[in-house]
């Protein structure tokens, strides 16, 4: 049975079409993967079919019947829920007071009961199989994937006959992301639609029965999971073949210590870590998530507090905080996990962001030299390829992998030659990814020193020259050669843990 | 996967029941630092106080300290909820003056139309209130510029009233205020109404609802909080409130006054502060303000105790401001910590 069926959709925004001609069609009892670059319309026709936007024309059919849900509140109740790459938790309120918000059943008195709450919630994850997470902790206590967990929760407790997963599995560790990709099955046995989006081809192609790719706002092809190749499917998402995702890995000369740990500990999140790294080598560090990686990023950093011995360039330090760790002799920079919340001001213009961490060097007697800063604002997004209008345009109505190259960019300004990428490529479509890999090799092959984490292990093993695996907040290998490959980090990664538990 | 996922989850349901209960019972403790912090504050206050005049834990000295508290913890129950909502409520000064001026001016002997007059002041309050949440939701104007030009208005219209403190208040109200019943006077059951009150509308989709668009607006109005609906009814609640203390302060001064209302605003925010209660939306209870109102009055107390200068009092005042504020931003960093 056809659930959703959409004819020729068109979006404009201003003079620009996010969506021009986008066809759609999904049945009951599937899994459907909707894939596209950043900027292909993804997004805008998700947002249509959940009633956060409204088409300018088209046809929009629910099982069978007009569909224009005129906010999302609509869509809910036709059976459309989302789960989007944008949080909807309230930090305040408890996991069960998030999922049934505005929901709540009352009693006489007209008030809400915490424990019916609480049993809703634990026989909703009973019923979806969810895995342990207390439904009165605060949302504000918990991580990026546990807040992702919660927000598939509060869409299933809707009981929607059409569940759209925009982007859920960009912030969960591996066991939730399986977890979830189970969950995705079930439900689509149990009779429900699931519309899939994901940058991670891999993971789509493991569960979609169906693909549909959007390419400039209008629909490409959808076929059969089984019977198309990957390279198609890129191919067919970029319209030209994509030369090669991870660019080679020659074997640079590797320069001198660019960066010396000795004995790094953090709030028992990290215990004396020894790490060295070289100009020129692009280090990855690797381990289950939550496992140090995120304080050893921000030690370096200087965004948290650590004990030990930091050396850069031989050179004995002490960071403080960030400003030291950009302003010192030998600045470190860092691209931060959560590029909305930490490394950019959405509402602010992308030469204001580009320079807002080395304004001084455009200063003279406190006043900004605009002219000297517009220049060197073109120079670096011609290096970094960032689409824009303008520099005044504010960096939140950029696509995501073009926000992700301001950071960049910004990062790059700072002069720093140590370079800290925690998970740069999250939530950036496949080409961008390509531009960020090339880009950091070729910044390696400069001199630079790079510490690369990602939350996906297939990019650490294919572009970073050694893999540091942290176990436990430990460095329990350094890997290097041979060694880089999926299968021996997942070992090291997980070496003993079986046993413990 | 299937199979792995079922695994894994039925291991998990057990999990849930074999989390150490001290673990639990420390975040607990974590989140509450800042009321904690208060409570203490108030112990070693009352300690203090205690030591420099006897017959502090009496009936008696209830009964005086509540009726001394309650005017500025009306105002500030009015203020929490705002507060919790993420705005502010400079107006509240406006409200109390213009309903003890309209109190000292209009209220007549006869007790039936007395009561008329009771309505229509409350009304007016929340009327006022009303506008202010109009004005700030639909034309997205600042909370603090809204209400600190309604102020002005209202401020003005009770001088227009009233040029001068002065004025009657009737006789069946003023014993009204001064009740006694079982012991305890008018002012304390207002104090246990008061945490009744709060006890049901912090439980109600709308006390939840107010808190929940005061920690994440945007968050709230995806998961279909209506906007201009929360902002009326939190800016109503605040200026009902105000007008209620405005009715009772004229139980205890028996006079009208167009600008006593001044001398509230800024302390309903500290007694909230001092309480727990965040400025950025989302975090406190009435509990704490009541709380931090307590503790402004033992501070006033305890100066008085002392006969020294009664300026002394807005300078201890600060400092317990400041020692709270340093509570509850340790509060917030620990419950970030928690949440790596």
């Amino acid at each position: 049975m056809t659930l959703i069926h959409a004819q020729s959709v068109t979006k404009r925004f201003g003079g620009v079409y996010a969506l021009h001609g986008a066809d759609f069609s999904a049945e009951a009892k599937e899994v459907h993967a909707l894939l596209g670059e950043n900027g292909a319309g993804k997004s805008t026709f998700i947002q249509i079919l959940t009633g956060a936007l409204r088409p300018d024309s088209g046809n929009l059919l629910l099982k069978a019947q007009p569909y224009s849900p005129r906010n999302p509140l609509e869509a809910q109740a036709a059976g459309v829920s989302a789960v989007f790459q944008e949080l909807s938790l309230i930090p305040d309120l408890s996991i069960a007071q998030n999922i049934w918000f505005c929901r709540e059943p009352r009693s006489i008195w007209r008030t809400i009961s915490t424990r019916t709450l609480g049993r809703m919630t634990e026989e909703l994850f009973f019923r979806y199989q969810f895995p342990t997470l207390r439904p009165d902790r605060l949302i504000r206590s918990l991580s990026l994937g546990e807040r992702q967990i919660v927000e598939v929760a509060k869409a299933l407790s809707r009981n929607p006959d059409a569940l759209i997963l925009d982007e859920a599995t960009s912030a969960m560790p591996r066991r939730e992301t399986e977890w979830l990709l189970g969950l995705v099955e079930r439900l689509a046995r149990s009779g429900k639609l699931v519309i899939f989006i994901s940058h991670r081809l891999a993971e789509v192609r493991a569960i979609v029965d169906r693909i549909t790719v959007f390419r400039n706002g209008a629909t490409v092809a959808t076929y059969e999971s089984r019977s198309v190749s990957d390279d198609q499917i890129i191919s067919d998402m970029l319209g030209r073949r994509l030369d090669r995702l991870y660019p080679h890995r020659h074997i640079a000369k590797r320069g001198p210590i660019a960066l010396a740990i000795r004995g790094l500990s953090c709030d028992r999140r990290l215990t004396d870590v020894h790490l060295t790294v070289h100009a020129g080598e692009i280090m990855g560090i690797s381990g289950l998530q939550g496992h140090g990686q995120r304080e050893l990023f921000l030690s370096l950093f200087g965004a948290t507090k650590s004990e030990g011995e930091i050396e850069l360039w031989g050179k004995k330090v002490h960071i403080a905080s960030p400003y030291r760790a950009l302003r010192g002799t030998n600045p470190v920079a860092l691209v931060p996990e959560d590029r909305r919340g930490q490394g950019l001001l959405l509402a602010r213009s992308i030469g204001e962001n580009l320079t807002l961490a080395v304004m001084r060097h455009f200063a003279r007697f406190g006043f900004l030299n605009t002219r000297r800063e517009e220049k060197l604002c073109t120079d670096i997004s011609r290096v970094l390829n960032v689409k824009y209008h303008g520099f005044d345009q504010a960096v939140g109505t950029l696509s995501g992998g073009n926000q992700q190259k301001v950071v960049f960019g910004k990062m790059l300004l700072t002069k720093a030659k140590i370079l800290l990428l925690y998970d740069p490529t999250r939530g950036v479509d496949v080409g961008t990814k390509g531009e960020i890999f090339q880009l950091m090799r070729k910044l390696a092959s400069d001199g630079y020193a790079i510490l690369f984490y990602s939350s996906d292990l297939s990019e650490i093993s294919n572009v970073a020259d050694r893999v540091a695996v942290l176990q436990r907040g430990r460095v329990v290998a350094v890997l290097s050669g041979e060694d880089v490959v999926e299968p021996v980090i997942l070992r090291w990664a997980m070496s003993g843990i079986d046993n413990a538990n | 996967m299937l199979t792995s996922a079922v695994s894994r989850s039925d291991k998990s349901t057990t999990k849930i029941m074999s989390i150490p209960h001290g673990e639990r019972l420390r975040i607990h403790l974590m989140n509450q630092v800042a009321v904690l912090m208060a409570c203490t504050m108030f112990g070693v206050l009352v300690v203090i106080y205690s030591s420099f005049r006897g017959g502090v834990f009496s009936l008696y000295e209830l009964n005086t300290d509540a009726a001394t508290t309650v005017p500025l913890l009306l105002a500030a129950a009015g203020q929490t909820i705002v507060l919790l909502r993420g705005g502010i409520d400079l107006s509240i000064g406006g409200v109390i003056s213009l309903t003890t001026v309209l109190a000292a001016t209009r209220f007549p002997g006869n007790d039936w139309s007395m009561a008329c007059w009771i309505v229509a002041v409350v009304a007016i309050g929340g009327l006022a209130g009303a506008a202010n949440g109009l004005l700030i939701s639909l034309l997205r104007l600042q909370p603090f510029l809204v209400t600190l030009a309604t102020w002005s208005m209202l401020a003005g219209t009770a001088l227009i009233i009233l040029p001068t403190d002065g004025g009657h208040i009737p006789d069946g109200w003023t014993t009204a205020g001064n009740l006694t019943a079982v012991g305890l006077s008018t002012p304390v059951w207002i104090l246990i109404l008061l945490g009744l009150f709060w006890c049901w509308f912090s439980r109600t989709r709308l006390g939840l609802a107010i808190r929940a668009t005061g920690s994440a607006e945007k968050s709230a109005f995806l998961s279909g909080v209506s906007l201009p609906m929360i902002d009326i009814s939190t800016y109503c609640l605040s200026g009902v409130f105000a007008a209620l203390s405005g009715l009772f302060l004229v139980t205890q001064t028996a006079t009208g006054s167009p600008t006593v209302g001044n001398d509230y605003i800024l302390p309903t925010v500290a007694a909230a502060v001092i309480g727990g209660v965040s400025l950025f939306g989302g975090r406190g209870s009435l509990f704490g303000t009541i709380l931090g109102a307590a503790i402004l009055t033992v501070i006033g107390n305890l100066v008085f105790a002392l006969q020294i200068s009664s300026f002394w009092q807005p300078v201890a005042s600060g400092v317990v401001l400041l020692i709270a504020v340093l509570g509850s931003s340790l509060a917030e960093r620990s419950a970030n910590r928690e949440g790596i």
